[in-house]
């Protein structure tokens, strides 16, 4: 009786002791949410100390930093999304911009800590914007190397090219609004416009990164705190750096070929009467077809695309007649097929660049020639025969009959 | 024990001997009287509300009172009137039952649960006749386990209604009761009931035993029965069922389980008992088998989520902040501004309030019942968010859970499930979502250990029973259950029909 006691005692006492060295190591690593930095916008530019970076510099009688690159963080204003303060008083911006100059990324993140209090916390990254003048100078592989490697940015996180300063890419005027979710938006209009591209996130510019071939980001034009997206940055496969951009327009010939349009329009005009039509792209699809014949490489291109009559200017046009819309789908064709021209002319002329997947389509078809031409892609790309086959169809011409 | 104190032939001694042993009791109250205009005394002892006076007015007393009947005792018994007993038995005393006793303790504890005592003078023994009155109030709808659809009847305080309840399902000659009594000092009658034909032999055979090992003063409810039979007393997971629904024991013995019910209150108990069964309505079967299917996953649902939901905020918010979606990551922030507690002392602050207000709802007076509402949504809704003690998220999150732990339909598991959320919590708030499994993981295996009556607690999913999953977290149609919970081992596996 008295032994077995003794045994619950002991055995009270040790689960006792056990449960107390969980309480030994408290709340480890718990940190509140509302306590940290979250991060979502992060943009890059060439080393340009502010003001008070210099100040503090000067007070601080520290040896000067070497500083090539600007980081602006883009951190949620806690104060601003609480429901109490907004209904109090001028509305608050609801993002707050920090920007820190170093030699590379994580020494400028950790400068980060010497001025903020809340740790920088980067799961909720969403967007990078990498400035074109850095870009010039820097791969963008070692401007990326630390969120490839780090685990706590997310591989979603977007990539975007600024040909101004990059850090105003995440200015907006409108109070409420978050500069990075709104890049974000941007880029699911996809459906409405054939001129943004594809997203390119981290995980995807991985694989572009160790390929050897040249490749597209969108690009994102800032002015008066305003954004937009405007054309595209050409990277060059070889040296991971800015090579070119393409305009607008280009960049709805590029959607064109590669067939990966969600959406958009087509403007023509109409042939007899100079009046304008606009075509709206409902499905659109391309098929690169390489041939390869000895040394010779040859590329075919079929588009085919479904659309509607959504604007029609041309007076005393009929719809209903089919003669009119295989005038418009002629007109509309030639919109297109200009459109894949100059953009093929602009890639092997002036870029010397594959930067539409061709090279992709003859490495899956003909792997042999490719192993042969890959080292020099873009040069043998440049003089490569490419011939374009465009087929547009008209599939509805809306609720309007002919104009009188 | 006292000693025996038996009746002698000397009417009087007797009297007195019963004057000493419960004559002091206010209530007690002794009558004497002789037959008709004989010289012959007697007297009735009974207990002044527990006996039906009525009946001790009009049949005893008369009858006995009565010349004629006098005159026959006289002439029956030709002046021996201890060998007339009986003919009193069998010819005078309309009384369907009627004992013998011959001491005074045998009658002190019969006259204390309301027989009335018959001392006749040169009898030695004493007769006791059965005028028990038993007071019972109307059979009303359960208050604990009310239903849309199903009978509007409930168990009351009285035994023998209570059994009458289980007869009147139906006429079937297999339901079987069995008396037992229960507490050593106030005993209590005790019946366990079965279908003879269906309920697998071992488990009333255990049931039994563990009814017999109950050994205390006073057993005042069935809870007591349950604490005492169940299979670990540390488990926080009730290991019996306790309802107040005839039609639910009689579906559960018809499924080849036992119940047993107490004298005094409405609960009857279920044994064996499993998991699924804690989160069922008698409903889920009166009802067509689809919006029953989607209730009962319902119900899976909020178990889980009345256990989970604060823990899994409180690590979400302290250690995996990545995980939340953008934009809700940002409104709680947001809203988290200036609350100057850490998460889990938030959800503890919040928890513990509607605990207390749960608690101070059920025992307010109905008229006052209202106020608590008033005070706890206002005061700790609106004013603790307004004050900056807790975000209002918080306040979402332990409302959701609120209700959830309210929907599920046995009180006692949505009891033990409330008190594990709390220690969930805690394990939360030491390592995260790895504490929130770990946990888990340790209540599961608990779970899987658990048995009642020897059948494990969370058939059929562990151990695997596939045709027992036809009325686990779905409910199949009828037709589809022709046979018995295999997890029962009963008599007969069919169902009939």
């Amino acid at each position: 009786m008295k032994q077995s006691h003794h045994r619950e005692r002991l055995l009270l006492l040790t689960s006792l002791s056990v449960f107390l060295l969980f309480l030994l190591t408290g709340c480890w690593s718990s940190q509140d949410i509302d306590k940290m930095g979250m991060g979502i916008g992060l943009a890059l530019d060439v080393g340009n100390k502010s003001n008070v970076e210099k100040k503090l510099e000067k007070q601080g009688k520290s040896p000067p930093h070497v500083d090539t690159i600007t980081m602006t963080y883009q951190f949620i204003n806690p104060k601003a999304t609480s429901k109490e303060s907004s209904s109090a008083g001028p509305q608050q911006k609801a993002y707050l911009n920090a920007s820190q100059t170093g030699e590379s990324i994580l020494p400028i993140i950790r400068e980060f800590s010497l001025s903020h209090d809340a740790p920088l916390f980067s799961p909720h990254l969403k967007i990078i914007v990498i400035s074109e003048a850095l870009l010039r100078t820097h791969r963008l592989e070692s401007l990326l190397d630390l969120f490839l490697r780090d685990n706590e940015i997310r591989p979603s996180c977007l990539v975007l090219v600024c040909n101004g300063n990059a850090r105003h890419v995440l200015e907006t005027k409108k109070p409420g609004e978050l500069p990075a979710l709104k890049l974000l938006g941007i880029v699911d209009n996809r459906s409405r416009t054939a001129k943004i591209l594809p997203p390119v996130s981290l995980a995807k510019l991985t694989a572009k990164l160790n390929s050897e071939s040249s490749f597209l980001l969108q690009n994102v034009a800032a002015s008066d705190k305003e954004v937009k997206f405007e054309g595209a940055a050409v990277i060059n496969g070889k040296t991971k750096k800015w090579a070119g951009f393409l305009n607008e327009m280009d960049l709805e010939g590029i959607t064109w070929i590669t067939g990966k349009g969600k959406g958009g329009l087509v403007r023509s005009l109409d042939k007899e009467t100079g009046q304008l039509i606009i075509y709206e792209i409902e499905t659109m699809e391309s098929k690169i077809t390489p041939h390869v014949d000895g040394n010779k490489i040859s590329f075919d291109v079929h588009i085919n695309s479904k659309g509607r009559l959504s604007e029609n200017w041309v007076l005393n046009a009929n719809p209903f007649e089919n003669e009119f819309l295989k005038r418009v789908e002629k007109a509309a064709e030639l919109e297109v097929r200009q459109l894949v021209k100059s953009v093929t002319a602009k890639m092997q002329k002036n870029l010397h660049a594959d930067v539409a997947g061709f090279g992709e389509r003859l490495r899956i078809e003909y792997p042999k020639t490719w192993e042969k031409v890959k080292k020099d892609w873009d040069q043998t790309f440049s003089t490569v025969p490419i011939t374009y086959f465009v087929k547009l169809t008209m599939t509805d011409f809306g609720a309007s009959g002919p104009s009188k | 024990m006292e000693s025996i104190a038996p009746f002698t032939d000397d009417y009087l001694s007797n009297l007195n001997l019963i004057r000493q042993e419960i004559g002091q009791n206010a209530d007690v109250h002794i009558r004497e009287f002789s037959f008709g205009q004989t010289a012959i005394r007697a007297s009735i002892i009974f207990v002044d509300g527990l006996s039906d006076r009525d009946l001790i007015d009009n049949t005893i007393l008369k009858t006995l009172m009565n010349d004629s009947v006098a005159v026959m005792v006289q002439e029956n018994s030709s002046g021996d009137v201890s060998g007339s007993k009986e003919f009193f038995i069998n010819h005078v005393l309309s009384i369907h039952e009627i004992l013998e006793c011959r001491d005074v303790y045998d009658l002190r504890t019969k006259v204390l649960t309301g027989f009335t005592a018959l001392l006749i003078e040169g009898a030695a023994n004493a007769l006791l006749l059965n005028t028990v009155k038993v007071k019972t109030r109307n059979i009303d709808e359960p208050v604990s386990e009310s239903l849309v659809r199903g009978p509007r009847v409930g168990f009351t305080e009285t035994l023998s209604e209570n059994t009458a309840l289980l007869r009147r399902h139906g006429e079937n000659g297999d339901l079987l009761f069995l008396k037992f009594q229960v507490g050593e000092r106030a005993k209590k009658e005790l019946i366990i009931a079965y279908m003879k034909e269906i309920a697998n032999p071992a488990l009333v055979e255990e049931v039994k035993n563990r009814i017999t090992k109950i050994k205390i003063d006073h057993v005042p409810e069935s809870g007591y029965v349950e604490q005492f039979i169940e299979d670990n007393y540390l488990s926080p997971f009730p290991q019996v069922q306790s309802t107040e629904r005839p039609d639910r024991v009689i579906s559960a013995l018809l499924e080849g389980r036992v119940a047993i019910l107490l004298d005094g209150t409405p609960f009857a108990l279920i044994v064996p008992v499993t998991f699924s069964m804690l989160l069922q309505s008698p409903e889920d079967y009166y009802e067509r088998w689809i919006p029953s299917t989607f209730i009962r996953l319902l119900r899976f649902f909020t178990a889980f989520a009345s256990l989970l939901i604060p823990a899994l905020y409180i690590s979400f918010i302290s250690f995996h902040q990545g995980l939340i979606p953008t934009e809700l990551a940002i409104s709680i922030i947001g809203t988290r501004q200036g609350v100057p507690f850490p998460a889990l002392l938030e959800a503890l602050i919040m928890e513990v309030s509607i605990e207390i207000m749960r608690e101070a709802g059920l025992r307010l007076p109905k008229p006052i019942g209202p106020a608590i509402g008033i005070v706890g949504g206002l005061i700790i809704g609106q004013a603790a968010v307004q004050a900056g003690i807790v975000s209002p998220i918080m306040v979402i999150v332990v409302a959701v859970t609120a209700i959830s732990s309210f929907a599920i339909p046995s009180y006692n598991l949505g009891i033990s499930l409330r008190l594990i959320r709390f220690l969930v919590m805690f394990s939360a708030a030491m390592f995260g979502l790895y504490g929130v499994i770990l946990f888990f993981l340790l209540l599961t295996s608990h779970l899987v250990k658990l048995k009642s009556f020897g059948v494990p607690y969370v058939t059929p999913a562990v151990p695997y029973r596939l045709s027992d999953w036809k009325d686990f977290m779905v409910r199949m149609p009828l037709m589809m259950m022709k046979r018995r919970p295999k997890m029962l081992h009963t008599k007969e596996p069919t169902r009939k029909g």
